[in-house]
């Protein structure tokens, strides 16, 4: 086949090329015989030229493939550590090829398929995408149409796509916050550490780089762009998002609220079957949450077919929002008769 | 800006290059329709990409694309037939893993399904996302949603949903009703932390959402459904207007406006003034309204008609009158 065409390659050809020469070598290539002799590059090359835009190209070549998980690497040539020009760049097919002992069943596919239909907008939707054509490159079964299920989660909060990049480059971040109960937003810079969901509403666990202590915010409650300090901080150890869930889970466990609800009404239907709701002998109802301000709201929702008995700070709050909501839907001129 | 917007979707049919050439191995002969309906794609696209693959290879020890140093494909086959037998293989042995992102995506999703009886076995899971972490390149990025536990109803309305039978439940609609339903149910369907069923519902003799939480009393009877999900149309957004929704105006934080996406009909005006943007909504009724408006307080005002406005009050100060001792 004709591979000396000076015609225009496309991206796509010189990415493959260049994954294919980049896979096939052992001891890597430079940059210097990837812009000399891999397909894309070569025809544009200038022997002992300029070619300044040409590396520029390979550079971002690099990160377009890392970005699909394509382990690319870089590795200092035998005694010349220190030398930029004599970098050489390989994939190593370990680190490339799914090890083959991981195989999927038939059931596992479906669950798959379902977890992959979870995500319907933003990025991780591409992503999601993305990991069931891998899949179907292994020659698993097509996807079917998982019947009888629709799930959906989404990711409205403007914070999480910047925080989700940032996270996976270690990168601290500033935003102003504004802290449930409190009147005016304050600027954080933190460290990154995890984005979970939990009770559906987005979390960021985040460590303060000055006090080196690790704290939660709720995305919801972001109410500034994200932008990076350009600073980053080491990649931390250990399961980031499973210690942050703990939290979560810890502060929901040990607040608790009394409640009386209308019996038949549509707070006893749901309140009575949210998680952990206990029917205490009075026939009220012990709840757990996680944010006074936050469930405070959701109670007000109810109007009068919640009374809240404890703790008086919660039933504060709820009643202080009913009001808020009389007096925002009264009108002032017939209020005054 | 056009240039950056190339090279993504270049990104893409690497991608699926570096899926396809795997699959292709497999199959040591197999059909461009074959393979356009495994990957869900169009057969161009199909045949797109093994011409390309069919030209590919590696420099080689020369330096010069030698014939051995490519791909190489039964060209008259292929052109004849759309048949795709691949006559030379390099570079390529294996599949690709996931990327750290990829593997995250499908991990959390799992996790979100957790309440779903498929997943009750939760070492079947674990090993799953073992294998999912395993199979990534890098470590899964740190997104993770919380574990839900196995629902009995969500788990009696699959049952009635695969063996194809109506389920009676009592329900409590928004405007406080009690009615004894009875559904052909469809398909089961969530919005983050919620789950609603879809189905055919006979007392109304059309297709109604109910929200799993509402739901009291399920039972699967032994009568088959009348209606079938193909039989209906089952809309892909969960809320649908209706030519007898209300509209409302609301004043709105801006930040909390992406919180009513659902409410808010496509083509609403929105003009904002003082900080606070102005909007309209659809509802089917006030009741529902109050209920929305008096969870966001502060946050959300009604402006007019002045029967919603009202509504909203009476509500809200019904529910302020229980504490006025305080």
């Amino acid at each position: 086949m004709p591979v000396t065409s000076s015609a225009k390659i496309p991206v796509e050809e010189r990415l493959f090329s260049l994954v294919l020469a980049l896979l096939a070598t052992e001891t890597g290539l430079t940059k210097n015989e990837v812009l000399s002799t891999v397909q894309g590059y070569r025809q544009r090359y200038r022997p002992g030229g300029d070619n300044a835009n040409l590396e520029r190209q390979f550079e971002r070549d690099k990160d377009d493939i890392r970005d699909l998980g394509v382990p690319l690497e870089t590795v200092e040539s035998p005694g010349q550590a220190g030398n930029n020009q004599n970098l050489r760049y390989r994939i190593p097919r370990g680190a490339y090829e799914l090890p083959s002992d991981i195989t999927f069943s038939v059931e596992e596919t479906t669950l798959l398929n379902l977890a992959a239909m979870v995500w319907r907008e933003g990025s991780l939707s591409g992503e999601s995408r993305r990991a069931m054509m891998k899949l179907k490159g292994l020659g698993l079964v097509p996807d079917e149409p998982v019947l009888g299920y629709a799930p959906r989660l989404r990711v409205r909060d403007a914070a999480f796509e910047p925080l989700r990049a940032a996270l996976e480059k270690n990168a601290v971040v500033r935003f102003a916050y504004l802290k449930p109960g409190e009147a005016e937003a304050r600027v954080r810079t933190v460290a990154p550490l995890a984005l979970i969901q939990h009770q559906g509403r987005w979390h960021l666990h985040a460590e303060e780089p000055d006090t080196r202590m690790t704290k939660t915010f709720l995305l919801r409650r972001i109410v500034s762009q994200i932008t990076t300090t350009g600073a980053t901080f080491p990649a931390p150890s250990g399961d980031q998002t499973g210690r942050a869930l703990r939290e979560l889970e810890e502060v929901w466990n040990s607040h608790t609220a009394d409640v009386e609800v209308v019996a038949d009404s549509d707070a006893a239907t749901r309140l009575h079957k949210r998680r952990g709701t206990v029917i205490l002998p009075s026939g009220a109802l012990r709840l757990h949450y996680s944010d006074a301000n936050i469930f405070a709201d959701e109670l007000a929702g109810y109007g009068p077919e919640v009374l809240v008995l404890s703790p008086p700070v919660l039933r504060a709050a709820v009643h202080s929002r009913l009001l808020k909501t009389v007096e925002e839907h009264t009108d002032r001129e017939a209020s005054n008769g | 800006m056009a240039e950056r917007q190339a090279p993504l979707h270049a990104q893409d049919k690497l991608a699926f290059l570096l899926s396809l050439v795997p699959f292709l191995m497999e199959h040591e002969s197999i059909s461009v329709h074959e393979a356009a309906d495994h990957f869900g794609v169009k057969p161009e696209q199909i045949r797109e990409a093994v011409e390309l693959i069919a030209v590919s290879g590696i420099p080689g020890e020369t330096g010069q694309y030698q014939h051995g140093d490519l791909f190489d494909l039964a060209w008259d086959d292929f052109e004849d037939n759309d048949q795709i037998v691949l006559t030379n293989l390099v570079a390529i042995d294996d599949a690709p893993r996931f990327s750290g992102r990829e593997a995250a995506a499908l991990i959390a999703g799992l996790q979100y399904l957790s309440a779903l009886p498929e997943n009750a076995d939760r070492s079947a899971i674990a090993t799953l996302m073992t294998k999912l972490s395993r199979g990534a390149s890098a470590l899964p990025s740190q997104v993770a949603v919380e574990d839900s536990e196995t629902d009995t109803t969500l788990a009696l309305i699959r049952e009635s949903v695969a063996a194809g039978v109506q389920i009676e439940f009592d329900y409590l609609n928004s405007r406080g009703e009690h009615e004894r339903r009875r559904v052909d149910p469809l398909r089961i369907e969530s919005m983050d932390a919620d789950w609603y069923l879809r189905g055919w519902c006979h007392l109304r003799e059309a297709v109604r959402t109910f929200r799993l939480d509402r739901i009291g009393n399920p039972e699967i009877t032994s009568e088959p459904i009348t209606f079938h999900a193909a039989d209906v149309h089952l809309p892909d957004t969960l809320f649908e207007g209706s030519a007898d929704d209300l509209a409302v105006t609301i004043d709105v934080a801006p930040a909390a406006a992406a919180l009513l996406t659902d409410y808010i009909p496509e083509g609403a005006v929105s003009s904002e003034a003082d900080g606070r943007k102005r909007t309209s909504l659809r509802v089917s009724h006030y009741h529902g309204l109050k209920r929305l408006v008096g969870g966001m307080p502060g946050v959300v005002t009604v402006v007019e008609p002045a029967a919603a406005r009202a509504a909203v009050a009476e509500w809200a100060a019904a529910g302020a009158a229980r504490y006025e001792d305080d």
